[in-house]
């Protein structure tokens, strides 16, 4: 590895706030010089629908984090979220080419293309292609079968797709600032990458990222991602409730539920009632504290439950023994760990920030952003490892005879 | 289980959605980025193209006439000579010793001769020969201050008066006030042997300059009377022997301080001086705590002995500084 720094951008477009760090990356070591942050605009369930207003915001935000930082630039990771995005399953199997069943690269190869080759739909393009571990025989191989012994080798991928449309706007916001898009991360397994631990990650997580608009999820099994989506439901929409149910306008039911929101219903008393602005303006006005709540609670609850309904099969307490971890900006409602651990029916707690990030971006809603940094390294240097071992005359010669 | 020939479709990834910079898309930021970016491209390739072209035309160049490179830039004729000195020697002498033929270009000097010639001359301690463009030879020496002189005399040849160096080296002195040589003690007692064309280096003379400094900075009255100074017996006895205006023969000891001995010679004159009947012949200032002295009109008791090595009669026994 050299030890010539890179500067690597980090941008989640949310649809509350921008944000973007800026990583100086030597080859070893990944340190974060700067910050900067955007209030959104422009920007709705995580999409753009207006573009210079999306633009505008997302390039004051790179402004910000590039002169905090002191650097320019080089590349952007960009993270994706969206209700666009889906994922689905695939699997393949090949028997082993060679006499002696010792399984070679090309057995691996080949098999992985095979379980990676299902057809999208029309304007539909793959984010992310997860594997999950090979199987030989049946027997669950954690890392690269190469050279082990067998005659059937298995692998399935989660393949994450989404829309061309609007995978290609928020491409364009960041071209827009004269910067290329290096990788596009799932904004869960940026954030998941964040909160868990490689301990968490084996014995089995569910990562939740509750945003403003979406809210990312991942599962972890066995080590690695296992299933990843995408509900277009945050924040926003518990504002949302709270603006109707209590007929005000967003801005103060937005105050409401950051002063009064709960995750569960804690007030026992349904005659208490609250402030909206507590300052005895006039104008102000009082609100049922139990009213609140409920509000809050049921679409917590409402929200949690359909990402338990997505999981499906996929989610079981049994195989999650390290429980839910939930990050974002409306992990920090109230009472969330506890609505998680009843509707999951596993622990649940809040996810930490690592103790060796600084105290300004310690903040669940900056995971997803530090993520991303650190899980976007990770995987380009996968993906130059990968790229540098089908390298070679040698390679190439052979596999112009195997296709001959 | 699928086939491994199977046909596998294409699935699109991401990283063919097309990157290009559209204009309409570029915000003011981004307009900027793109416009130093631009500028800092051309810069390169400017530089690159600078470089390539150089390079080209100096291969065309050697193409056409190898010799031409060499030639386009001939040096001019040396016109001035720097002397910078810490010494005595002139630009008249730098002129005289360089020979410089006329019209010689900067650049056909072979510096490393000249600095042989310079250093042929046993004044010049080191020499730094600089070609300074565009047509000066700037010359930096360090030259050799003597402590002594002697008189030699070559074979079928008149004999000539030679300077000696603290380390020894012995030169013909060149542009030294002639009141100053004559200040120099005479050097005796040693050989003084050629090689090649120059006098080897005399031995020993570390120390004798040692003394001779210490007499003039400390005694300056007695260095003044010193004559003549013997190397005779430096190797053999370690002792140095001076002979003053009066034919006074004083020996120092090298395992001696020198002060101490200048000191006791100072006191051992000063307390002569109470007997003015009788003059000191000989004083031996090495041999330790007590000087044995001679003096003249009084015989030894053993003419035999050429040197009394206990005070006994007739010699004095003077009192000396006492040891440290």
């Amino acid at each position: 590895m050299s030890s010539r720094s890179t500067f690597i951008g980090a941008v989640e477009i949310g649809t509350s706030k921008i944000t973007a760090l800026v990583g100086d990356y030597t080859g070893r070591e990944l340190t974060i010089i700067g910050h900067g942050e955007c209030s959104s605009r422009g920007i709705i369930k995580g999409a753009v629908v207006d573009f210079k207003a999306a633009s505008e915001c997302t390039h004051s935000a790179l402004e910000h984090a590039m002169r905090d930082a002191g650097e320019r630039i080089e590349l952007v990771f960009l993270a994706q979220t969206g209700g666009h995005l889906e994922g689905f399953y695939n699997e393949a199997a090949v028997n082993v080419k060679a006499a002696d069943n010792m399984i070679g690269a090309e057995d691996i190869r080949t098999v992985s293309e095979l379980a990676k080759s299902k057809q999208l739909g029309p304007g539909r393009m793959v984010v992310h292609h997860i594997r999950r571990p090979f199987r030989v025989d049946g027997r669950i191989i954690p890392g690269s079968p190469e050279n082990l012994v067998g005659q059937r080798l298995e692998v399935g991928y989660w393949t994450v797709h989404g829309q061309e449309q609007r995978l290609a706007d928020n491409i364009h916001v960041i071209r827009g600032f004269g910067l290329a898009v290096d990788e596009l991360v799932l904004a869960s397994l940026a954030s998941g990458h964040m909160v868990t631990t490689p301990e968490d990650r084996q014995h089995g997580v569910l990562a939740l990222d509750l945003g403003a608009g979406t809210t990312d999820y991942v599962l972890y099994r066995d080590g690695g991602p296992h299933t990843t989506g995408v509900v277009p439901v945050g924040g926003s929409h518990l504002t949302n409730d709270l603006s109707i149910g209590l007929r005000l306008t967003e801005g103060q039911a937005e105050k409401l539920k950051l002063r009064f929101g709960r995750a569960t219903v804690q007030a026992r008393d349904k005659a208490e009632k609250v402030w909206l602005d507590g300052n005895f303006a006039i104008g102000d006005r009082q609100f049922p504290r139990h009213a609140i709540e409920q509000i809050t609670a049921a679409r917590t609850w409402e929200l949690l439950e359909v990402v338990k309904k997505n999981l499906g099969g996929a989610f079981a307490p049994e195989t999650c023994a390290a429980g839910v971890v939930l990050t974002g900006g409306t992990a920090k409602l109230p009472g969330i760990a506890e609505a998680a651990a009843k509707v999951f029916g596993v622990p649940a707690h809040l996810g930490e920030t690592p103790a060796w990030v600084a105290e300004n971006l310690r903040d669940p809603g900056n995971h997803t952003a530090l993520g991303l940094l650190y899980y976007g390294v990770t995987a380009q240097a996968e993906r130059t490892a990968t790229s540098r071992r089908r390298g070679g005359l040698l390679a190439g010669v052979k596999r112009l005879f195997a296709s001959a | 289980m699928s086939s491994r020939h199977a046909t596998t479709p294409p699935t699109r990834s991401w990283r063919e959605i097309p990157q290009q910079v559209n204009r309409r898309a570029l915000s003011s930021g981004g307009r900027r980025r793109v416009v130093l970016s631009g500028l800092k491209t051309a810069g390169i390739v400017a530089v690159l193209a600078g470089v390539v072209w150089g390079g080209l035309e100096v291969a065309a160049t050697f193409q056409a006439n190898p010799r031409k490179a060499a030639e386009t830039a001939p040096s001019a004729p040396v016109k001035d000579l720097v002397l910078v000195t810490d010494g005595v020697l002139d630009q008249a002498w730098l002129a005289r010793t360089l020979a410089l033929p006329k019209n010689t270009s900067l650049m056909s000097l072979d510096l490393f001769q000249l600095r042989t010639r310079l250093l042929a001359s046993g004044q010049v301690r080191s020499a730094t020969l600089t070609r300074s463009f565009p047509a000066t030879l700037a010359v930096s020496l360090s030259e050799r201050m003597p402590v002594a002189r002697l008189s030699a005399q070559d074979r079928d040849a008149e004999p000539r008066t030679l300077l000696v160096a603290r380390d020894g080296a012995v030169y013909e002195g060149v542009g030294y006030d002639p009141a100053m040589v004559q200040t120099l003690p005479w050097l005796a007692g040693m050989k003084l042997l050629r090689a090649g064309g120059a006098y080897q280096p005399i031995t020993g003379m570390e120390s004798v300059a040692d003394l001779l400094a210490k007499a003039k900075l400390e005694a300056e009255h007695l260095y003044d009377t010193w004559r003549v100074v013997s190397l005779a017996r430096l190797e053999s006895d370690g002792e140095i022997e001076v002979v003053t205006r009066d034919e006074t023969k004083i020996t120092f000891g090298l395992t001696e301080d020198f002060f101490r001995q200048l000191a006791n010679l100072d006191a051992i004159l000063d307390a002569a001086k109470a007997h003015p009947e009788k003059s000191p012949r000989e004083i031996n200032l090495a041999v330790g705590a007590q000087v044995p002295v001679a003096f003249s009109g009084v015989e030894p008791a053993d003419a035999s002995r050429p040197k009394p090595p206990a005070p006994a009669a007739p010699a004095l026994v003077l009192p000396v500084f006492p040891h440290h």
